[in-house]
């Protein structure tokens, strides 16, 4: 069997570069906010910020979404994220969901894990699709926001001018070049970011020199979705090899090579056919496949030490390359993208002081090392980087057959959200440590099914449910009855600008009038959230909470906002 | 010990047998093993220990494929 090369099952969308009006070579029109890059994270951003009823310009290089095999793993965090922004139902139509996989060493099965996935869930921990899925899901998405979201297609960004009330980027296109003046830049162009050059910016961190092959095939199997790790397969003795399912019949192959391997030699189609073949006759799949694309693949652990510079604001492999073992790079990617857009949109807006874009930086750069520590232990556990650490591989992994004790330093310790345990914006850390369980300030709300009733209208939903683009306040109640003076609060609020919304909760089916409200019917979400009647929670547009009181005072609540706002 | 114990001391062992380097990583892990027998004071689990360990006599040989030292 030849194993010609077969195309992927996708076709592009192709776009032609197109000109704005020009004024002395200038875009005729000062934009609010101008995005370089519209892969994953730059659509994100400008979605995100559509939300808000900011108008954003995306500068993208290229005439398409992206070809290729690159991000293929999406978390349950980023397709929380997702519904936010209006993606989601094309994700979940489209991705596998999967909860957990098996490695092998040599013939035995080492170790079987599962990522967190209780009855509380709304949505599954990872869904495998391709990159090109997610790029044409958030363009679509994006397009039917096409009032608020200007992409430039084929237009590459030369120059950046960066000054405290702007920038200025040099534009080029088949079609002419032009400059574009904007008070905001997010630089989401990817880990050779032209706008990281610009700056004179460098990543800093380590590089890894073990490599990978990434291969993408075409074949039918019925093998349920799970990543599927071999150590020194029988088919590929001394190699690691990483097995992923992904939609339409294409499934991602990732190998390690061999010491001292030349990478270009590597990737040639002779090469890296016999490897494939043994493998899937050593899993026993059917000899009909096709290759469909292959790379090399070396991993990072970078990050700038801050993402906002003045006017410009860095998100995904612009601002940090994570390795791949852990598919911590896009969704860490979409993370920057939530966490930025809502605190760009409110500055932009009048409402919030350019100091909560700090905080942007500041959580995300702690989250970034965060996934770096995490992908760093995967690197050295996939890719050795000594003798030493090959070694223990091979001693950690050879026991792991009969000792379940060391099987969890095999665990690839996927991706999961992080809290911003250090976040400037969290609030009175001594009210929050009156609870004995739930969320701390900085942590993401855990899920919960809950009754929602809302304009009249019930139905089955979950505690995220109530959250939208505003503060919301989740209020514990008995029966649903919400005190006097948060009403007040919220209308207060209200009429001073400030996006703020009170949502309640009760532990018995009530009949609230004045805000959205959640019955805990299952009766597991007040012990979840350690939670009591008057027990109320202030969570960010992000799904994030900054503050928790037993009791609340609307003191208390006013001053938290403020401080996220005005700090 | 928590996974993240295991995990944080299997790395200090990799790093530190890393600086030493490969013509002392035996005695390195022989002088460790001498230590992990005297801390556990108890003769009967350090002699179980040893033989599980030695159970591996196929799986001696270290995998060809590795990162190039750092």
């Amino acid at each position: 069997m030849d194993h010609a090369f077969k195309p992927y099952p996708f076709t592009a969308r192709r776009y032609e570069a197109a000109l704005p009006t020009l004024r002395d070579g200038a875009d005729s029109k000062r934009h609010a906010v101008a995005i370089v890059g519209g892969g994953p994270v730059g659509l994100a951003v400008a979605l995100g910020l559509a939300n808000h009823g900011i108008a954003s310009v995306v500068i993208e290089a290229d005439d398409s979404v992206c070809f290729g095999s690159r991000a293929i793993c999406i978390s349950r965090r980023s397709l929380e994220i997702m519904e936010r922004l209006g993606a989601l139902r094309a994700f979940l139509d489209k991705g596998l969901p999967w909860s957990g996989g098996r490695s092998f060493y040599r013939d035995a099965q080492v170790l079987h894990f599962s990522m967190p996935n209780d009855e509380n869930q709304k949505l599954p921990p990872m869904v495998n699709l391709a990159q090109y899925h997610i790029e044409q899901f958030l363009l679509d998405a994006a397009e039917r926001r096409s009032d608020l979201i200007d992409i430039r297609w084929q237009t590459r960004m030369t120059a950046l001018d960066a000054r405290d009330d702007g920038v200025t980027l040099g534009l080029s296109t088949p079609k002419g070049d032009y400059t574009l003046g904007a008070d905001w830049l997010v630089a989401a162009d990817g880990g050779r970011s032209a706008a990281r050059e610009a700056l004179g910016l460098q990543l800093q961190g380590t590089s890894y020199e073990g490599r990978y092959v990434i291969v993408d095939i075409a074949m039918d199997s019925a093998r349920p979705t799970e990543r599927l790790a071999y150590f020194d397969p029988p088919s590929n003795p001394g190699s690691t090899v990483l097995v992923h399912k992904q939609p339409d019949g294409v499934w991602r192959i990732d190998y390690q090579l061999r010491d001292g391997e030349d990478p270009d030699e590597a990737v040639k189609p002779e090469n890296v056919i016999p490897r494939v073949r043994n493998l899937l006759e050593n899993m026993g799949e059917s000899p009909d496949w096709s290759p469909i694309w292959i790379t090399v693949y070396k991993a990072n652990a970078l990050t700038l030490q801050k993402y906002r510079h003045g006017r410009v604001l860095f998100a995904g492999d612009a601002a940090h390359l994570v390795p791949i073992f852990g598919v911590r790079g896009a969704n860490s990617g979409i993370d920057d993208a939530d966490n930025l857009a809502w605190k760009l949109a409110f500055v932009v807006r009048g409402l919030a002081s350019e100091r909560l874009l700090d905080s942007y930086s500041d959580e995300r750069v702690a989250a970034a090392h965060e996934n770096l520590s995490h992908g760093t232990k995967s690197t050295e556990f996939m890719s050795p980087p000594s003798f030493a650490f090959e070694l223990m591989r091979h001693a950690a992994l050879g026991l792991a057959v009969q000792h379940p004790a060391v099987r969890s330093l095999i665990n690839p310790r996927q991706t999961s959200a992080i809290a911003y345990t250090a976040s400037p914006l969290n609030w009175a850390p001594e009210r929050s440590a009156e609870f004995d369980a739930g969320p701390q300030p900085g942590a993401v709300l855990p899920e919960c099914p809950v009754r929602i009733l809302q304009s009249g209208q019930a139905r089955n939903g979950h505690v995220t449910d109530l959250l939208g683009l505003w503060f919301t306040l989740l209020h514990f109640t008995d029966e649903g009855v919400l005190p006097e003076d948060l009403v007040a609060l919220e209308r207060e609020m209200t009429k001073d600008g400030v996006p703020f919304k009170v949502a309640v909760l009760s532990r018995r089916e009530g009949s609230p009038a004045t805000a959205p409200s959640g019955w805990d019917h299952t009766g597991r979400l007040f012990p979840l959230y350690g939670a009591a009647p008057g027990s109320t929670y202030l969570v960010r547009p992000d799904g994030h909470v900054m503050a928790r009181w037993r009791t609340a005072a609307r003191a208390e609540i006013v001053a938290a906002v403020r401080h996220a706002l005005h700090a | 010990m928590t996974d993240s114990d295991l995990d944080a001391v299997y790395t200090q062992l990799c790093k530190t047998m890393t600086d030493i380097g490969e013509a002392d990583a035996s005695l390195f892990l022989a002088r460790f093993a001498l230590l992990a027998v005297t801390e556990l004071g108890d003769p009967a689990l350090a002699r179980r220990l040893i033989g599980e360990a030695a159970a591996f006599k196929s799986a001696s040989s270290p995998p060809i494929a590795s990162g190039v030292p750092s």
